[in-house]
């Protein structure tokens, strides 16, 4: 079944594209702080540097090493990401699926939620809820911006469900007496799968964007390096208009081609997978 | 018949968002009392350490803190007094700024955003899917790829960063437009030909970074619905009884729009949270300039303030948003909605 999916993702060039810039951004936050040793946080006398052999991407104000930050940063950006993107999804899946199978009064309740947390700003709750706490983890920031991007999912996995229940095969298993769960499980979410693969993607994007727009305006994570973090201190120390461009570049980058290939994954799979866009 | 099932529409629109305004504003109520380490206490003993502040200002400060968050008053009487201060518009004192009051400090900053971020936003909406849907009208030819890998590039980058670069980039290495603030410091606002030209000067850089990342979402989202509609069975129709590819067109981005509509409602708020850093990143006087610092400040009642006047105004151009769908759908129009 794996292959059968697979094969003609590989066929589709943009795919491969966007897999490939996203893989590579991967492998810099997962083994580019084992390989580039250099201490993110050390403060060295060559401040605000432009590249050179000793800093490959030069140095900041206080003559800490830029590249060294980017690999960091990218590393807890994509981890920020993918936590965030794991809470939305749970909790997507979980209020769509009950809304689905449940009916009635659940239905007309979780949706109310659902429907007043997709109106409500979710980037200014965020803001609002970081400024009360004084210490800010990593994995806090995942939790506050993963507790806000999953309504649009849990309405589309409650109007796929609802398709999917009135097929027959579904109603066999209702018939056989399977538990909410069992069919939970083995009739419905199969259905979902590559659904939710793609809502997963786009959380991460969530997730990172959202922890960028904290961090800059001084609410992200309190300890540790963020790719947000990075732009933030090189808007505080004006790097911009000062003209220290290998400061406030990177991680901008990073961001744009790390969420822009993910985009670019999440449109190729709709593209092949999706009967509506397939070519005659 | 017509305009009475509009009523009904918004009437129930109105009746949600009402809902949804006093569930917001009742979770601006919870949170600087349920989370743990109470905040309020900690800035009530912070106060004393602000070595600028004078003794009787920090002794004024901290009643109107007590005074502000009703502390000491059982919670079910605090959050009366919340919600009715609310409604009537009443939002207490700010500390930053004490004893100058909240309202009077945000009343001010809300023309400046709105200028940079309506027209943005609409400008951003009408190319972006004009965009759209010149590419999946032209699906699979050069215009497409150029506009679809374009876009799923362009509707990534934050808007702030882009601001950065343009700052960069226009600012400081070509120096031909100002980077920062609304008008040149100094200068007071006035209605003479320099000063408007001046604020117009600095209208451009965030006005533009806005403009140009927020459109990519808009063409993505419009050539995925023109595709769908151009693949739907009246679009099909039309074509085999030889109407003209023109015609066809036209119906079928009037239907493609309609759900973009939606989608502008429901961007409100990402759209409204990226310019307010886009303020900060340009020290713009709006509200994003003065939301950041009373989060510098720990200023809580002016944060409070700012966040109550921000979600009902999010709510109200969503009921603007609904009102505008309503008008233009005849599904809506002749009541046979969803």
């Amino acid at each position: 079944m794996l292959a059968t999916m697979i094969k003609p993702l590989l066929k589709n060039k943009r795919f491969i594209a966007g897999a490939c810039i996203f893989l590579f951004f991967l492998l810099l936050g997962l083994l580019g702080p084992v390989i580039y040793r250099v201490d993110p946080m050390e403060m060295t006398w060559d401040y605000e540097k432009p590249p050179s052999a000793a800093h490959p991407l030069g140095t900041d104000t206080y003559g800490r090493d830029i590249l060294a930050q980017l690999l960091n940063g990218i590393r807890s950006s994509l981890y920020i990401g993918f936590l965030a993107a794991l809470i939305s999804l749970v909790i997507g899946t979980i209020v769509g699926s009950l809304s689905a199978v449940k009916r009635g009064v659940m239905d007309d309740l979780l949706m109310a939620i659902t429907n007043i947390v997709l109106t409500t700003p979710s980037i200014l709750v965020a803001i609002l809820i970081a400024s009360y706490f004084r210490v800010r983890s990593v994995e806090m920031i995942a939790l506050i911006l993963g507790f806000f991007q999953w309504p649009w999912f849990a309405r589309a996995i409650r109007a796929q469900l609802m398709s999917v229940m009135s097929r027959e095969y579904v109603q066999l298993s209702v018939l056989a007496g399977y538990s909410d769960l069992r069919l939970i499980v083995e009739d419905l979410i199969p259905t979902i799968a590559t659904y939710a693969f793609m809502a997963f993607v786009l959380f991460i994007n969530g997730g990172i964007l959202g922890e960028a727009a904290l961090s800059l305006i001084g609410l992200g994570p309190t300890k540790g390096i963020s790719l947000g973090i990075m732009l933030q201190w090189a808007v505080l120390m004006e790097a911009v208009r000062r003209s220290l461009w290998w400061w406030f570049v990177p991680p901008g980058v990073a961001i744009v081609a790390i969420t822009a290939s993910l985009l670019i994954i999440s449109t190729a799979m709709d593209e092949v997978f999706n009967p509506r866009l397939r070519e005659e | 018949m017509a305009s009475r099932s509009i009523v009904k529409y918004l009437a129930r629109r109105f009746v949600f968002l009402l809902v949804t305004y006093i569930v917001a504003t009742t979770i601006v109520f919870i949170l600087p009392r349920a989370i743990p380490g109470n905040p309020l206490a900690q800035i009530l003993s912070n106060l004393s350490r602000v070595a600028q502040a004078k003794p009787e200002l920090i002794r004024a400060a901290e009643r109107a803190l007590m005074e502000e968050f009703g502390l000491g008053k059982p919670w079910y009487v605090q959050y009366f007094e919340f919600v009715s201060k609310a409604f009537r518009g009443n939002l207490g004192t700010s500390i930053t700024f004490y004893p100058r009051k909240v309202v009077d400090l945000v009343i001010p900053v809300i023309p400046w955003t709105l200028m940079l971020l309506l027209p943005a936003t609409i400008v951003a909406w009408i190319l972006g899917n004009s965009l759209g849907a010149l590419a999946a009208y032209r699906r699979n030819t050069w215009v497409d790829k150029l506009v679809l890998n374009g876009s799923l590039v362009v509707s990534q980058i934050p808007y702030y960063w882009l601001g950065m670069l343009f700052i960069f980039f226009f600012g400081v290495r070509l120096g031909i437009l100002p980077t920062q603030g609304a008008y040149p410091q100094g200068m007071i606002p006035n209605w003479s030909w320099t000063f408007v030209l001046s604020v117009l000067k600095h209208y451009v850089l965030p006005f533009s970074s806005i403009v140009v990342s927020a459109l990519g979402g808009w063409a993505i989202g419009m050539r995925l619905m023109v595709i769908y509609e151009l693949g739907s069975d009246y679009a099909m129709f039309a074509e085999y009884i030889g109407m003209k590819d023109k015609r066809v067109f036209n119906y079928v981005f009037r239907n493609s729009l309609l759900p973009q509509i939606t989608g502008l409602a429901l961007q409100l708020g990402g759209i409204l949270g990226g310019s307010l850093i886009t303020e900060i990143v340009f020290n713009y006087p709006g509200t994003g300039y003065l939301l950041f610092r009373a989060l510098t400040t720990l200023d809580y009642p002016l944060i409070q303030g700012i966040f109550v006047i921000l979600i009902a105004s999010i709510y109200l151009a969503n009921f603007l948003v609904d009102f505008v769908y309503a008008v233009i759908d005849p599904r809506v129009r002749i009541g046979q909605e969803e």
